[in-house]
């Protein structure tokens, strides 16, 4: 049987991880833009990136750019920006516990390997 | 992925912010000016907000001094999301600083030194409940990006916990 360091489930955390990290960027270029005249907030669909991404890695495909697009559904001020504290608030603190979420997982299948590689020397 | 550019993203904010706020204080101390360097009282300054497309220099330098690296699938440095082409703002820059054009208030007081020959002195049209209520805008809106700038704290450092047995 073979062993790799990089398996299948650490790739898949590793997209994980991109994934919220492009969710907070967005949700960082959002807040930095909630005064800006005319500015409409940016978001993206998750699932679908991850699904597509979950693909990606048992085709092997590297990771692609994520497809973003205005937010439909909010209201926009008189200025024209749509940015809403409280969307921006709720997606800051989501992408933050995905990104724990997969910083753990990505930790204990590491020290899966490790338990591995250290089951002979007890 | 950079998490260091959401840094970038969330400090651009805190900076034009506190611009914002400079310019306020600015406005408040000088709501009984008369006198300018331009002459005449001092006006109502306003600050104009703009989505930066940022400095892309950095990344593309190091996308070019990575070469054909960078095609080779998961390695490839990852652009800013785009949506056709179109990317997403980085952050938030000051476009300009604009001078409020409304008349100055007269008020009449011929014994003051910038009187004119009526006897009305100008002064400039500044409403504190205005200047209030942008300052705690501005104060808001920096509280808003120093909490997602210790959210992305928080992350870089738990990412460094992955490899920590």
């Amino acid at each position: 049987m073979d062993m790799q360091i990089e398996t299948r489930l650490s790739d898949q955390i590793a997209r994980y991880m991109d994934l919220a990290t492009s969710e907070l960027k967005l949700t960082a270029a959002n807040m930095a833009n909630i005064d800006t005249p005319g500015y409409k907030a940016m978001g993206m669909d998750f699932e679908a990136e991850m699904r597509e991404a979950l693909n990606g890695v048992d085709q092997g495909r590297g990771a692609r750019p994520v497809s973003v697009k205005a937010v439909d559904g909010l209201i926009a001020r008189p200025d024209g920006n749509n940015v809403s504290m409280d969307r921006e608030g709720l997606n800051l603190a989501e992408a933050q516990l995905k990104f724990k979420t997969g910083v753990a997982l990505l930790h204990q299948e590491y020290q899966r390997e490790m338990d591995a590689i250290h089951a002979d020397s007890k | 992925m950079n998490l260091f550019g959401l840094m970038e993203t969330s400090g651009s904010a805190m900076q034009a912010e506190r611009m914002r706020a400079e310019v306020v204080a600015a406005n408040m101390a000088n709501a009984e000016t008369t006198r300018t360097a331009s002459g005449g009282p001092y006006h109502r300054q306003m600050v104009v907000f703009a989505a930066s497309q940022g400095d892309p220099g950095f990344l593309n330098s190091l996308a070019d001094a990575s070469g054909g690296a960078s095609s080779t699938g998961s390695a490839s440095m990852p652009a800013m999301p785009s949506t056709n082409g179109e990317a997403v703002a980085p952050g938030v820059e000051i476009a300009q600083v604009v001078e409020d054009p409304a008349a100055p208030l007269k008020r009449y007081d011929p014994g003051h030194p910038d009187a004119g020959p009526d006897g009305y002195v100008s002064y400039p049209d500044i409403n504190p409940l205005t200047e209030m209520v942008d300052l705690m805008g501005a104060t808001r809106a920096y509280g808003l990006n120093s909490s997602a700038v210790q959210a992305e704290k928080g992350m870089i450092s738990s990412a460094l916990e992955i490899a920590k047995s």
